[in-house]
């Protein structure tokens, strides 16, 4: 018994000196983008740098505003991912439904297919991709960056909400649709009340998902009025050859959604990522 | 009763959302046509030299207003240089290029075979009729079955950024060959704050070119003035590339970092004085003019030391191209024509403080570059220079060993991997061989 | 109205039928019909996006790698062309090596990491919540932003790393940290790790809040020292997470192009070129989108593995 708790106590130290190792780990890079920000070019460049900014300026998020489109950026990014979070919460909800209440013939397939599609790497998918969304007339649109985000959020949505609704008791739907109630109508009236963690964990990761893309973003929209900022931000190089400055702030503001986000949905998401990964 | 009324509704409601379902992709695709509201959509390469930047945004607005075409209707789009290649070969896949955009040396031939690009030989025509007309030398990359396919807008020379400063501290003169060369670094260097010879060595093209100039010097070459005959194995080659090995590991006059660096490593160094010697065009010049008079005064530009095969500069040409896939064709071709009046294209020039040669063989008469003695070699490195494809074109092929950094990944074999020289040649050699092969059967 | 007797579980719906208000009425097939209808009328959307979006350019990738086409030109069908010009040269089995040895140590590393954050989160101190939101913190930064800013951290000339150490005299030269040869991997690795951790822990620390205190108690009390009580509590209970975990992020981290085209550029000497890099360079940097295609199914065989097993463990758990 004491060997055991002096092995606690001692895990007790070990551990905390863990954390502060890996809170270092964690911050110093969200330091190093902050404090670039603030700084003068001068302290930014060659043997002048410093690690703390020493006559701090916000010159550098003037210069974004200023001389880049960057609002523009903000804009589209919003757009896009505000579009993709109401689809994906419509067809997951509607789709999820489907497959948790409904019984048809396909089901399986169908639940299988959505998983499968979900996990069908995107780097895999963007070059055959130009002719679908040519043809579709979508390409250089948010529009179309949108419906592409769909593709990879509202399989993910569905999983998650299909493994919530079935944990719903069925008496409350019953007792609605003995009522009279429409089978949409018992969704929407009985089920998403009760869903609303898991309706926000689905919101929370739709809208970070789009925030954050990357691949498609860049290849199928040149158009600066559908830029958003992730490729933005990589065609930052404007007439200048040093930077930094102007893009770490860019990076600041550009990360401060999807971590504001998370910081209110925190609880939520954790429980909804391993809703159904987590056997009791 | 009841429950007839409510599964009517039901599959109604269901109904409903299916042909909503069903018709918004048509609804998506009406809309999408619909927004090509732009009816001048221009690229702009920064190429670090911000008055030129924005003096060209101007005369694409001006032109626009002239045409009558509102501001709100033109798209005026910065795509960095890095991405460039990728996100033109996007759009163009994608079916929405841009209406008038620069394109570098050989890929005015590549958009051009595959039929991508606006016929614009009445321009060029135009242009030459000018008094004095033209360097003809321009043309070679524009002209694509006996017609302009790009209007070529600037002559480009390489020259070497010197650290005049440093010489005259160490009592020495611009060195006249690279044995001199590789003396002189050793003694105005004072690494690891400052290294005399920022050479690009990254997966860039830079490095392509940076490397290719030197093993000119040697004798060697890429191809043959055929474009098809490669020789990238040569001795003469081997040669050169063995005094870029002794450069970097022997003597050590090249920083370390250079081996990913970007195509704005080299600028950076030499604005920053961290390298005393830079193979660059005159963009960190035309820098300095705005940003740091000290250092520009400084700074002399020569052409490259000679090998054992003399002296041999590079240019490259840049031309504006103008895609067929575009509902204004007109709006387009008028744009190149404004752009490439006289009067409208002088003043960008000058802009440029020297960075862009004019293509206008008359606007060399000008103060501007006879009384600068830094473009003391300018006019005569414009006139015999060669494209980094020598003896070569700028062909597709050529274009395709500069985008998948053939060279550079030669090169970093031999300084990273400690390849043999010859070895990585031969590697090299049976790689552009392939490129070449494949482009002279499609 | 009547209702049947419940006889399963909530879960499955498979006897809803018979608890269906409208069943006495319309019989058995009528309602399925109809909730058959309902069902494809409401996936309908879903199921287009899907069609259009993955199951298309899935097979189009497949018809594309067998063809010679350029960007902007019409291609040829050309067999295995592409595959045999793959193979036959070493570019092949250089990316090949790189992205097993990036995708297995990075995966590694984070599990590792993921499992010790997670365990010194499980323990009982004041601010636990804070730390956590810290540490998951790089979860919600877009990866893009996350390598631009370590890429200007490894800066040879003025950037942080090299900066400290200088400043604090642990070293007296600058390191190359992108270029040299020795260390560019695991700089690409180490980003990856920072960005990915956090996935990790996230999913261990829910498993390991979820097992029950009075399991730990009861071995104590029967004498079990922790490390047995890690081995024989934790571990089983932690395994379906531990495996859906590590395969999902398996398949992410292999297909992830973003690190390397913004660190490296698959630099220095393709020492860090992966497979999805060489496609997006080989499609659009070269322009040969068949032979793009090519390289980025060469290794999907393998995932494929991977995302049938996976499919097959998450649906289960749905269907428990």
């Amino acid at each position: 018994m004491a060997s055991v708790a002096r092995t606690r106590r001692l895990l007790r130290w070990v551990g905390n000196g863990l954390l502060v190792v890996m809170l270092v780990w964690t911050l110093v890079p969200f330091y190093w983008m902050l404090a670039t920000s603030f700084k003068k070019d001068r302290e930014i460049y060659g043997f002048e740098a410093t690690l703390i900014p020493r006559h701090p300026t916000l010159d550098s998020y003037r210069r974004v505003f200023v001389q880049t489109p960057f609002v523009k950026y903000l804009r589209n990014s919003t757009i896009v991912a505000v579009g993709t979070t109401a689809g994906s919460l419509v067809l997951g909800c509607l789709g999820a439904y489907a497959l948790a209440r409904l019984r048809f013939r396909g089901r399986g397939i169908i639940a299988r297919g959505l998983i499968f599609t979900y996990l069908v790497p995107p780097a895999l998918l963007f070059i055959p991709l130009f002719a679908v969304m040519s043809f579709l007339a979508l390409t250089d649109t948010r529009e179309g960056l949108i419906l592409v985000y769909l593709g990879f959020t509202v399989p993910f949505c569905t999983w998650l909400l299909l493994g919530y609704f079935r944990s719903v008791p069925f008496e409350l739907e019953e007792a609605a649709l003995v009522d009279g109630c429409s089978r949409l109508g018992a969704l929407v009236r009985v089920i998403l009340p009760m869903s609303l963690p898991a309706l926000a964990v689905v919101a929370f990761f739709s809208f970070t998902q789009a925030w954050n893309e990357f691949i498609y973003a860049n290849v199928l929209v040149n158009s600066v009025e559908a830029r958003t900022i992730t490729t933005g931000l990589t065609l930052f190089i404007v007439e200048d050859v040093f930077f930094w400055g102007p893009m770490m702030a860019a990076a600041c503001l550009a990360t401060l959604p999807p971590v504001m986000l998370y910081l209110a949905f925190q609880r939520w998401v954790v429980k909804g990522l391993t809703l159904g990964a987590v056997k009791g | 009763m009841k429950d007839r009324t409510a599964t009517r509704r039901q599959v109604l409601k269901a109904a409903g959302v299916a042909v909503t379902a069903a018709a918004s992709p048509w609804w998506l695709v009406r809309t999408s046509h619909a927004q090509r509201a732009k009816k001048i959509v221009f690229w702009h390469v920064p190429n670090f030299t911000p008055l030129a930047d924005e003096l060209q945004k101007q005369q694409v607005y001006e032109f626009a207003k002239q045409a009558g075409v509102k501001e709100a209707e033109v798209e005026y789009a910065v795509v960095a240089n890095e991405q460039f290649q990728a996100k033109l070969a996007a759009a163009i896949e994608a079916g929405n290029p841009p209406d008038v955009t620069r394109l570098y040396e050989s890929n005015v031939q590549y958009y051009a075979s595959n039929g991508h690009l606006l016929d614009v030989n009445d321009i060029v025509e135009k242009m030459r009729r000018e008094p004095k007309g033209i360097f003809e030398s321009a043309l070679a990359s524009v002209i694509y079955k006996g017609r302009a396919m790009g209007v070529p807008l600037a002559v480009n020379p390489w020259p070497v950024h010197a650290r005049l400063d440093l010489l005259e501290q160490a009592r020495l003169e611009y060195p006249k060959t690279w044995d001199e060369f590789i003396e002189t670094s050793k003694k105005i260097q004072s690494p690891p704050r400052l290294f005399a010879f920022g050479m690009c060595l990254g997966l860039v093209e830079d490095t392509t070119d940076n490397v290719m100039n030197l093993l000119w010097c040697y004798g060697g070459k890429m191809v043959e003035a055929d474009n098809r005959t490669v020789v990238m194995n040569s001795p003469e080659n081997a040669a050169g590339v063995k005094v870029i090995e002794a450069m970097f590991k022997t003597h050590k006059i090249i920083p370390p970092g250079a081996i990913s660096w970007d195509n704005s490593g080299n600028n950076k160094a030499y604005q920053s004085k961290q390298a005393a010697f830079v193979m660059n065009p005159s963009s960190i010049y035309a820098y300095l003019d705005g940003n740091d008079k000290d250092l520009q005064k400084v700074t002399g530009l020569f052409p490259v030391p000679a090998g054992p095969k003399g002296t041999v500069n590079q240019i490259d040409t840049w031309a504006y191209g103008a895609f067929k896939k575009n509902p204004y064709p007109e709006l387009a071709r008028g744009l190149l024509d404004y752009f490439m009046q006289p009067a409208n294209y002088d003043k960008i020039i000058q802009s440029t403080g020297g960075r862009w040669v004019p293509v206008y063989k008359r606007l060399f008469d000008s103060p501007f570059w006879r009384e600068r003695p830094a473009f003391k070699h300018f006019i005569q490195m414009a006139e015999t220079g060669v494209p980094v494809s020598y003896a070569g074109a700028p062909t597709p092929a050529a274009g395709e060993v500069l985008n998948t950094q053939l060279v550079p990944k030669m090169i970093q074999r031999v300084l990273v991997e400690n390849w043999e020289a010859a070895r990585a040649l031969d590697e090299c050699h049976k790689k552009i061989a392939e490129v070449y092969a494949r482009y002279a059967k499609g | 109205m009547p209702l049947q007797a419940q006889t399963t579980d909530l879960r499955s719906g498979a006897v809803l039928a018979d608890r269906a208000p409208a069943a006495p009425r319309r019989g058995l097939s009528t309602t399925l019909r109809r909730e058959g209808r309902l069902a494809y009328a409401i996936l309908t959307p879903s199921l287009l996006v899907m069609l259009c979006l993955v199951v298309y350019p899935f097979f189009a990738a497949i018809f594309l790698s067998m063809q010679d086409k350029m960007v902007g030109a019409a291609g040829h069908f050309v067999g295995f062309a592409n595959y045999l010009e793959l193979f036959r040269d070493d570019v092949f089995q250089r990316t090949a090596w790189n992205s097993v040895v990036y995708t297995v140590v990075a995966v590694a590393i984070k599990f590792v990491i993921g499992l010790t954050m997670a365990l010194v989160l499980d323990q009982e101190r004041r601010f636990n919540n804070i730390f956590r939101t810290l540490l998951f913190l790089p979860w919600a930064v877009p990866v893009v932003i996350v390598t631009l800013n370590w890429r200007w951290i490894y800066d040879d000339l003025s950037g942080f790393l090299n900066n400290f150490l200088i400043t604090f005299h642990i070293t007296h030269d600058i390191i190359s940290w992108l270029s040299d040869p020795r260390l560019a991997m695991a700089c690409v690795i180490a980003v990856v790790v920072w960005a990915g951790t956090p996935f990790y822990a996230m999913t261990f620390l829910a498993g390991l809040q979820s097992i029950a205190k009075e399991l730990y108690e009861a071995a104590e009390i029967d004498g079990a020292s922790l490390i047995q009580q890690f081995f024989y509590i934790t571990v089983p209970r932690l395994q379906t997470i531990f495996i859906t975990t590590v395969m999902l992020s398996t398949i992410w981290t292999a297909t992830n192009l973003t690190f390397v085209l913004i660190l490296t550029r698959g630099g220095p000497a393709s020492r860090t070129d992966i497979f999805p890099h060489l496609a997006y360079q080989v499609a659009l940097g070269a322009r040969r989108l068949g032979m793009g295609a090519a390289v980025s199914l060469v290794f999907f065989p393998v995932l494929a593995v991977f995302i049938v097993f996976l499919t097959r463990r998450m649906l289960r758990e749905r269907e428990d």
